[in-house]
Order: structure tokens, then sequence, then C-alpha cells
């Protein structure tokens, strides 16, 4: 039985496929300026799919509709003792649906991963105009092929999100955030990497800020290592006891994580990535990359990805001197969040042609007519 | 087949290919006792380059292939009638270990515990532990996205899996993921992960290893009833504390284990028993461990002890880890399930469960994975007796049915093969499993691996399109 909304998104998008006119599909907008190259002037909206369809707190499972946004999930479960730590870079306006469609993350995948950690199940209306379930509704589910791990960062080119599972974890019981400046001398982002790497606090989230960006954030200018622990009493105090070897550190309010996410400039950004142990290289390379022109930085050290954010204009240098950086450093992978329209189009450069082609296979048997987001190419 | 089979010696050597029924026997069956079927020829190709030349040389003659890796699976996965069964536990090279960067690179015929022995020496261990670990590959556990009852805490394979080299039943080898930074592009890593040997061959895995934890506590609670054991696993779900492991076995399970060489000192006469484990920094453990005392004896628990040493604590989980074993000790064959209820409906679906065995007159022993709704109700019973077999069947069935009434799912990680194909149609509707059909039509348009599993053959369209060469071996 298929809900009334989904059915009439399904029925939209075989309209569009009848009448041969795309869709680009919007859900809060939060996407629409981020330069992906979508050849649709029909807008199929989501946005007003809002509001839970399942939440049972015991079973730490929440099905909510696509276009419900962060805040309202947070809303709901908080007053349960309880959270989804989704938290992609950006606004909490965002919606459930464009934050699974795009797989954003933010400082809280160092210890509950990216968006395909999170997603149990989906209701999605296919490019062919077909509304399948994947997934489910429990925590643990290897039945059939893995159509909700396809769908996770798909950027909509295969479907349409109507329903969206997540997993539901409970609020730790103390939550605190220490910010520890590092020295500005080779060998200190390398030993913060180290010190996260052997402790045996596992952090909630461990994000290296650069000077400009400590500064806008209120801190003193200078790098620093952005700290979060959770757990019980005891495992809270050991743990920010124990950081304090790699720094001078000082107490956080809980919102820094909050502006550290909204503050970060809407002109060009990418993720450049490595393996972790090489973070301080990568930090080095890319504070070279962006500092002509202001960009700032923003790194998680356990998972090895640098997050680079310019101010607005100057984008054809600015990305040049970012895939020099990325091509020079070897083993490292640049994934575009927001970029001129061109460099979505020519993507990585790096792609495997067998790669190619089944990620091209597979949106053939998904969206045969193309009529969903045309013009992004998910490689 | 014989020209085939003489091929394929020309790759593997004469020795590595099995055509004689004698032979075959071992591979007639995977960890469920109740299949026998007999591939047409079995090969176990000794390096990655020979399994590539196989696999070419199948994808030459339009040949059906069914991967095997140790064969403990438990879906009936690994069945191959008629076809030719392709071995892979022989690719058993650990490639490389990152201590750093706390990751593996290994083929996939490396065994489990194997690998998690191999990261010891850098205070890692490989998170995903089915009870299988001893024997089952990882080429196997990438191909059900297998958990085990640390996964909890730690994940499934699915979250560990950082990259795959595959080869493609059409012998092509492609990277899945990315092994040294972010992925991008569509999860084909992720949809690969639990695709059951339908989408191709697994190489080698790149993993995740998890760092040995600073401190580890192992608590048994015992109760007099299930209900008490399943309000006490919500009690804990719902005060915030996440074990790394929380198993719940009934009286008949820790009964079969008690009578066996397994074990483990768990109350006889206990309904049932919660085994637990909490791990992490050691300050912070004390804490949780008695919070969680606390809720089992508020539940009801009679008594809740912690393990006093390693060996202890090895002994307390050896019991869980073997029951299956002990089970089929007392009956000549076991039929195992491996549903997932959502946690709150555990006591209503245990009590269900209950009525139907004793309405089956058939016994019912529950394992389960207490802390994700994980059940594994499985029935010992003589399967050449065909009035208990039909009265054991028709018990599964129905718990099955009400563990999907109940919003749950078929199988929680021992995946569907072969043994819950009948299920499918009950989880999914046709437009779902056709989608299923399409997404596996793109990595294998053949349909010569592992066919007929996972997804019943009526929900493919176009199957009969597809079929000119899915043949079984015929050469």
């Amino acid at each position: 039985m298929i809900d009334g909304a989904t059915a009439t998104i399904a029925e939209r998008v075989r309209e569009a496929r009848n009448a041969r006119t795309p869709l680009r599909i919007v859900g809060r907008g939060g996407w629409l300026d981020a330069g992906a190259p979508v050849s649709a002037t029909n807008a199929l909206d989501v946005g007003q799919l809002r509001g839970l369809v399942e939440y049972e707190p015991g079973d730490l499972v929440l099905t909510a509709q696509s276009g419900t946004s962060l805040d309202e999930i947070a809303a709901a479960t908080n007053a349960h003792g309880q959270w989804v730590p989704l938290d992609p870079f950006g606004t909490n306006d965002g919606s459930l649906g464009a934050t699974i469609a795009t797989a954003s993350f933010g400082p809280l995948a160092t210890a509950y991963g990216t968006p395909r950690d999170h997603v149990l199940g989906a209701r999605i209306v296919t490019g062919a105009g077909e509304t399948i379930n994947v997934g489910g509704r429990v925590v643990k589910n290897v039945a059939g092929f893995d159509l909700t791990r396809l769908s996770t960062g798909a950027w909509g080119t295969l479907g349409v999100f109507t329903q969206v599972t997540v997993r539901v974890r409970a609020l730790p019981a103390r939550d605190r955030s220490i910010a520890i400046e590092l020295a500005d001398t080779p060998g200190a982002v390398d030993a913060a990497w180290h010190w996260l790497r052997n402790t045996p606090h596992a952090p909630l989230a461990a994000e290296l800020v650069d000077p400009a960006r400590a500064s806008a954030l209120g801190l003193r200018a200078r790098t620093v290592m952005l700290l979060r622990v959770g757990g019980n009493d005891a495992a809270v105090r050991a743990a920010v006891d124990d950081a304090l070897q790699v720094g001078p550190a000082e107490e956080l309010p809980a919102q820094i994580w909050t502006r550290l996410r909204a503050g970060e400039p809407r002109g060009v950004t990418v993720r450049a990535s490595t393996l972790p142990s090489r973070i301080e290289s990568l930090w080095a390379r890319c504070r070279d990359a962006v500092s002509p022109w202001d960009g700032t930085l923003c790194a998680s050290l356990p998972r090895g990805v640098v997050r680079c954010a310019m101010p607005p204009g100057n984008d054809a240098e600015v990305v040049r001197a970012l895939r020099v950086m990325g091509g020079q450093a070897g083993d490292v992978s640049l994934v575009w969040e927001r970029a001129p329209s061109e460099v979505w189009r020519e993507g990585t450069g790096r792609a495997d042609p067998v790669r190619t082609r089944l990620g091209e296979s597979v949106r053939r048997a998904f969206d045969p007519d193309g009529v969903l987001n045309p013009g992004i190419i998910v490689q | 087949m014989n020209a085939l089979a003489e091929r394929l010696a020309t790759i593997v050597g004469a020795r590595r290919v099995l055509t004689r029924v004698g032979e075959l026997r071992s591979y007639e069956s995977d960890g469920l006792p109740g299949y026998h079927h007999r591939p047409a020829l079995a090969v176990f190709p000794g390096t990655r380059d020979e399994t590539i030349l196989v696999v070419r040389l199948l994808a030459e003659t339009g040949t059906a292939f069914v991967a095997r890796g140790a064969g403990t699976g438990l879906s009936g996965g690994a069945l191959a009638e008629g076809v030719v069964l392709l071995g892979l536990h022989r690719l058993g090279r650990i490639i490389s270990v990152d201590g750093d960067n706390a990751r593996a690179t290994v083929e996939s015929g490396v065994v489990n515990s194997k690998l998690t022995r191999a990261a010891s020496e850098y205070g890692l261990h490989y998170a995903p532990d089915p009870s299988s670990q001893t024997a089952c590959t990882i080429g196997g556990n990438v191909a059900e996205n297998a958990g085990g009852p640390h996964c909890l805490k730690y994940g499934v394979t699915l979250n560990h899996v950082l990259a795959l080299t595959v080869l493609l039943p059409n012998g092509e080898v492609v990277t899945l993921g990315n092994a040294s930074g972010e992925d991008s592009g569509y999860d084909l890593l992720g949809a690969f992960v639990g695709s059951e040997g339908c989408f191709g061959i697994v190489l080698d895995a790149t993993v995740r290893l998890a760092r040995d934890p600073q401190g580890v506590r192992t608590l048994l609670a015992d109760f007099s009833s299930v209900d008490a054991a399943a309000r006490a696993v919500s009690g804990i779900i719902a005060a915030g504390i996440l074990p790394a492991a929380l198993e719940m076995m009934d009286a008949a399970s820790i009964q079969a284990v008690e009578a066996s060489i397994y074990s483990a000192g768990y109350p006889t006469d206990a309904a049932a028993i919660l085994l637990i484990d909490l791990d992490g920094a050691v300050a912070g453990l004390a804490d949780d461990a008695d919070r969680v005392e606390e809720h089992c004896r508020a539940a009801g628990a009679r008594a809740v002890r912690s393990a006093t040493d390693p060996e202890d604590r090895a002994r307390l989980w050896q019991g869980r880890k073997k029951a299956f074993g002990a089970m089929g000790r007392i009956s000549p064959h076991l039929v195992v399930q491996d549903a997932v209820v959502p946690r709150t409906r555990l006591p209503d679906v245990l009590a269900q469960i209950t009525r139907i065995g004793t309405a089956h007159r058939v016994n019912v022993c529950n394992v389960f994975h207490a802390g994700d709704g994980n059940l594994h109700p499985n029935i010992g019973y003589n399967a050449t007796d065909p009035d208990e077999s039909s009265r054991v069947h028709a018990a599964m069935s129905e718990i099955m049915q009400a563990c999907i009434d109940a919003g749950g799912t078929i199988t929680g990680e021992h995946g569907v093969g072969l043994d819950k194909l009948p299920y499918m149609d009950s989880l999914f509707d046709a437009p779902t499993l056709d989608a299923m059909c399409a997404l596996r039509d793109v990595f294998d348009p053949q349909r010569r691996a592992n066919p007929g599993k996972v997804v019943p053959v009526h929900s493919c369209r176009e199957w009969h399109g597809a079929s000119s060469a899915r043949a079984t071996v015929a050469r």
C-alpha cells in the first residue's frame, strides 16, 4: 500500500517520462546553488513531504517523509533522549532526503559513520515511475540485494526518496567539547593524529580547523583541534584529561558544532581525502592551495578528509589549484561538493572504464528515459 | 563436461578439478545439513590469476557457476546443483596489514579469525565475528554481509569494507570503493556487499580493523522468564548503554550447550540467560557495568555475575558460539532461522514462537542477538521422518510469517540463498523484487553467477529473454 504523497510523486514522474520533460528534484533547496549541472527546467518538489511516519524509541529506528528537516527530526528524537547523529555541513533545515541522496556527512561521522551507515530503508519512486520499498525498518537486514546502499549518494539520479528509515541512537549521558591548540610546527598535526590513533577514548568528533576558521569561531587564530567526547561521567572526564597532553585546551559550548557547520564560505567546496596517516601532509598542501584565495580548511583527522571551502569568486583558478594539488599528492581523492558545472561534468577524471560502464548501466536500469536530475553524472 | 574439466585442469592442475561423485560429496551441502545439491564439477584455483582465467573460461563457454568459500553458510547460497562450483578457499594470502591506518588487504579465501590473528600484533582485530569465524572466509563474509555478536556495537561487514577487487562474471576485474580515501560515485561497493555471489567474485578485500578495547567486562545474567530477560534488554538499550554484544539464550539452548563438550557453566534451570560484553576505555567501564547489572536486576534477574578472567570470559562465550554445534549433537538435523524483529516486539514474538512450537509438537531452541532483535529459532529433528519434517517446516513458515508481520525481516545475517527464497514474496513487493533483478543484471547480464538464488526467478521480468547463456553445464 502506497501513501498518497508517494503516489502523487510517482504520477509526476510518469508524466515527465511520457512528455519527455525531465525533472530537477528539489527538497528544501539547500543544494540548488552547488553548481550541479541539472539540465531540467521543471522542478519536482519533495520539500512538502514532511513529518514522521513511524518512530518507536525503544526500537531505535525512525521513518520520516523525505522532506522532513534534520531540525524536526532532532526535536522529535531529543524529546526521548535520542538523536539521529547525522550532521552534514550547512544548516539543520536541510532535508533528510537530500542528506541521504547526497551522502553528506559532518563531524559526527567519526563515531557514527556516513549516511550509508545510518539508512535502514526507504520508499523510492524510480525514474521509471515505479515505487519500490527498499531495505526495511529493523537495524540488521540482509534480505535481497542492497538497493538502499545503491540509492544513498545517488544524487536523485536513480529515484526520488519519499520516505527514509534511519537508525536512532541514545544521546550520550555526557557530551563535552574542547578546543586544543596545536603548535605551528611541523609534526604537530601528525602528533595530534597519533594521539587520536592510540587513545582508548573513541571521540564523537575530532576536527582540525585552520587559524582563520578558529578565529571565526571566536577562538584564538591558531590551528585548533575541536574534540567532542561522549559517554558516562567517568569516561568523559578521563577522555578530556587524556586529550590535554596534545596541547592547551579550552572548554567549548555545545553550539560550536552548529556554528562550525554553518560557518563555511559558500564558494567552491571540495573534500580531499587520503590515508589518515598522511593527514599532516595533505593538510599542508591544502593550506598552500587555498590560502591565496582566503579559503578555509576543516579536516576530520580520524577519517583523513580535508574540507576546503572557498569564498565565492575566482572559481576557475581555485578549481585549477585544487586539482593540481590533488594530482601532485598521489593517492589523494577529490570529491566536489560545490563547484562550477563544468567541474561536475568532467568528473574526477580518474574513472575506470568498467566502473563507469557499471554506473551508466545502473542509471539506465533505474531511469531509462533520463527524467531525474539529468546532467548530474555520478562518478 | 569432460571438455570443460580438461580445460579447467590446464589452468589449475588436474588435482584441483573434481568430477567424481565421491569427491564432490563434501560440496553437496553448506552449513545447512538438509540440502544435497551435487555440482557438475568443482574447481579450486590457487591464485588470483588462475581465478581470473577460470572465470574467463566459464564466460567464454557460457557456463553457470557458484562461488564457495568455506561452505559454512546457513542459507544454501553455496549450493551448486548441476553447475560448476568455484571454490575460493585457496586464495588465502594476507596481502598487507597497515597498523597505522588500521586496515588490511586480504584475498577472499582468508579465514576470518586468521585475519584477526594477523592484526593482533598491532593491537587490532577484525570486528565482524560470526560464530563460524574459525572456518569462514572473508569472501564469504562479504557475500553475506556477515554480522556476529559484536556487530551490535561495531557494525556488520558492510561497515568495515573499504574496497573490493571484484571479478565480474564476464571476466573483467574492477575495483569498487577506495582503499586510500573517499569513494565517490554510486555506492557499487555497498551494493556488492551482501550480494551473495550473484554479482561476481571477490578477489581481495580491503577492510577496516578495529582497535582492541582497553578493557572488557563480560556479564552473565540469568532469568526465570524470557520476558524478564527481554525487559532487561530494553532497559539497557533505552538507558543509552551500547554493549559490545548482548546475547540471549533460552532454556532449550542452555540445556543443549550444557550437555555438550562446550559446557560453559550456564545455569540449567534458567528460563533465559543474557551474555553481555561491555568494552572500551577502562575509565567508565565499571559504571556502565554497574548500570547494566542494575537493569538486569530491576527486570528480575536471579543472578548476575562477571567473568573473572580471560579464560572465564572465553568459556562463557564458547557456550554461545558453539550453540548450533551443541544442538546438532542432539538431533540428526537442524533447521536454523535468522529473522530480525523490532526490539520492542521481541517478547510477543517469542511468545508466539513458543505457541507455534507447541502447536506443531516441535522443540524450538532460541539463541539470539537480543540487542538488535536478530533471532535464531532453531529446531532439531530427524529429517528422515516425513511427519516430523513436515511439522518442522510448517512451524518454521509460521514463525517466519510472525516475524514479518511484526515488522521484521527474514534474514539478519545468514542471507537469503536458496533457503529463504520462498519468503521473499512476503517481504518485498513485485516492483522492488524486479528492481533487485535489474541491479543484478547490471553486474551479471547473462545470469550465470549463482543463478536462482536470492530473488525468486518468477520475479524477474525478461528472464526468458536473457536465457541464451544461462545454460547449466552442458559441455
